[in-house]
């Protein structure tokens, strides 16, 4: 059996979640803290991409990152190439997990009690050191909830992925793009397999995830 | 040398205080609402007044007019917040070195175990706060404040958070620690008590102003208005009418009786006659005349007047009695016109549980005219 799909759906997974990660943290924390113009806005385009179709999201995604968009224009004028690679399947899977993330991670930023970091103000340390040494440390749990939930979400994108990344064997064909293709084939047996393969590593990571949330500081 | 002048404005609230305090501890004083808190919050630097201007022994730490608001981190303020707000991922040990980032290990561990074990926190290093008593968590918060070496010590209700018998003990330590420390120190509190115990200077505010700023004891003796009597929960605060007077006495018609009172020469206060004047008497500066001694000496006993004991209530060490004056006419407060205070021991010998009819005296130098 031809496990390229798995190894891919775990690479695309976790380069996505890394992805989400680094964006979705600064746009938790400012929800969580800031009071500004076009919050609300900001909190509707976040849950955007969970309510959409994913099939609409894909093709907006690819009219941007295709050979004739803008981005995919101005990638092309440097060699690059971004639709219909792997790389266009992370960036599928980072938008359709990425609320998930943000959500968690903003509920845990706002249970943080916000005298704690102004304690931390008071005694000397920067609004960076006063991130890292007191508000991620009090949210991590919801933090690595939301990572969990994103990694899940991103394991099982389907239509953006299709879209912007197509479905070819050997390169872009995700663990759920070859299920479908199993099926379509009426390769019952791989498909039923690749989809246990899929069911156990969910399992395993969301059983694993609420042992952790039970620990103390 | 701690110098405030703040102005901050919200939709339902508006701070306007000005006070000065030269080193040592101020209390600010006041009933909740009062913006005692968010004064506070201007001098660590984590509100931004609208206008004014805080200048900490030279430094100017705020400056509406040139522009200068320098960040919390900056400002090298220890702030003991209501509630503590301990780091509760981190070990005692932790907390206390907090502030201390980015010096070399060796000094960190030298301040913190320093800081530790005046503060009697020795051997609780390794515990985390809700592992703590209530007592321990405020010497915790204290120490990761006085860590720092701070120029300016906040604390916010310090003793709020704790039980009355406890709050009692470590308001006691907590005044050696700051007069051992010698910093200069803000402390806010709603208890008049605990601001006399604690503080050298006591700033009195209500709904967001500064209504007397006083030494303790002038305060206490002297205080400004009414207003600051009522917050001070003074009792017998009472109103008469001016009869006459003069730079040394004013004399008071009050319940049908003429009271005479020293005025206050510093204060020369000279209300016309028939105007309304406000006083108080403290409940433990009114005398019951002895019936077994003969008849009252005018120069011992002036301001005599008749009444009987409507109520009583015993505090453990005093007797509170509750006296209606012999005079027609609603009493001045509620049911009765006078709290009076008596010592256990004078309320045996004087067997006020059997005898309820007395006669009263009071000093002049016991009433005190608050001037409108």
């Amino acid at each position: 059996m031809d496990l390229f799909p798995l190894w891919l759906s775990l690479r695309v997974a976790l380069s996505a979640t890394a992805l989400t990660l680094v964006v979705g943290i600064p746009v938790a924390l400012l929800l969580a803290r800031a009071r500004f113009a076009g919050r609300g806005l900001l909190e509707a385009v976040v849950v955007l991409p969970l309510v959409l179709p994913p099939t609409v999201l894909g093709y907006y995604l690819l009219v941007v990152i295709g050979s004739r968009g803008p981005l995919g224009r101005a990638l092309a004028a440097v060699g690059l190439e971004l639709a219909f690679t792997w790389w266009a399947a992370v960036l599928a899977a980072s938008i359709g997990s990425v609320a998930l993330l943000i959500k968690s991670a903003q509920a845990g930023f706002e249970t943080v009690d916000r005298q704690l970091e102004q304690a931390a103000r008071t005694l000397g340390r920067s609004e960076w050191s006063v991130f890292w040494s007191v508000t991620l440390p009090l949210a991590w749990r919801a933090v690595l909830a939301g990572a969990v939930l994103a990694f899940c979400r991103a394991l099982g994108e389907f239509g953006i992925t299709l879209m912007v990344a197509g479905n070819i064997p050997g390169r872009t064909q995700t663990l759920p793009l070859a299920i479908y293709d199993r099926v379509q084939a009426a390769q019952m047996n791989e498909a039923n397999a690749l989809a246990l393969i899929a069911v156990g590593i969910v399992v395993v990571l969301v059983f694993g995830l609420s042992r952790v949330a039970r620990l103390r500081y | 040398m701690v110098s405030v002048e703040i102005v901050k404005r919200y939709p339902a609230f508006a701070l306007d205080v000005r006070w000065e305090a030269q080193d040592g501890v101020v209390g600010l004083f006041g009933p909740s609402g009062a913006g005692k808190t968010l004064t506070l919050q201007c001098l660590a630097g984590l509100v931004t007044p609208d206008a004014g201007r805080i200048v900490v022994d030279g430094r100017v730490f705020f400056d509406a007019a040139t522009g200068v608001s320098l960040p919390p981190q900056a400002r090298r303020v220890g702030y003991v917040f209501q509630g503590y707000a301990l780091f509760p991922h981190l070990s005692v040990a932790e907390n206390v070195a907090f502030g201390l980032h980015g010096r070399p290990r060796a000094e960190r561990a030298r301040r913190t175990a320093e800081v530790l074990g005046r503060l009697g926190l020795a051997g609780l290093e390794r515990r985390r706060p809700h592992e703590l008593s209530g007592g321990q968590r405020q010497r915790v918060a204290l120490g990761r404040a006085l860590a720092i070496d701070p120029a300016l010590l906040l604390l916010d209700e310090p003793l709020s958070a704790l039980d009355a018998p406890l709050r009692r003990a470590l308001r006691d330590e907590l005044r050696e620690v700051l007069a051992a420390c010698g910093t200069a120190a803000v402390v806010v509190t709603h208890d008049f008590t605990e601001a006399y115990r604690l503080a050298d200077r006591i700033v009195v505010c209500e709904a967001g102003r500064v209504i007397q700023s006083a030494p303790r004891a002038e305060l206490l003796w002297r205080p400004a208005s009414e207003a600051v009597a009522r917050i001070m929960g003074v009792a017998n605060v009472l109103h008469g009418s001016v009869v006459k007077a003069t730079p040394e006495r004013i004399q008071i018609r009050w319940r049908g009786q003429t009271l005479e009172a020293v005025n206050s020469p510093t204060r020369s206060y000279l209300p016309p006659p028939e105007s309304p004047i406000a006083f108080f008497i403290r409940p433990e500066y009114v005398r019951l005349v002895r019936k077994d001694r003969g008849a009252p000496d005018p120069a011992h006993h002036m301001n005599v007047m008749r009444g009987r004991i409507v109520r009583e209530a015993d505090f453990g060490t005093v007797w509170s009695l509750r006296v209606r004056l012999d005079e027609a006419g609603p009493p001045a407060q509620g049911d009765f016109d006078l709290q009076v205070e008596v010592p256990h021991l004078v309320y045996e010998i004087l067997e006020l549980e059997r005898d309820r009819h007395w006669e009263l005296s009071i000093h002049r130098g016991s009433i005190h005219v608050l001037p409108s």
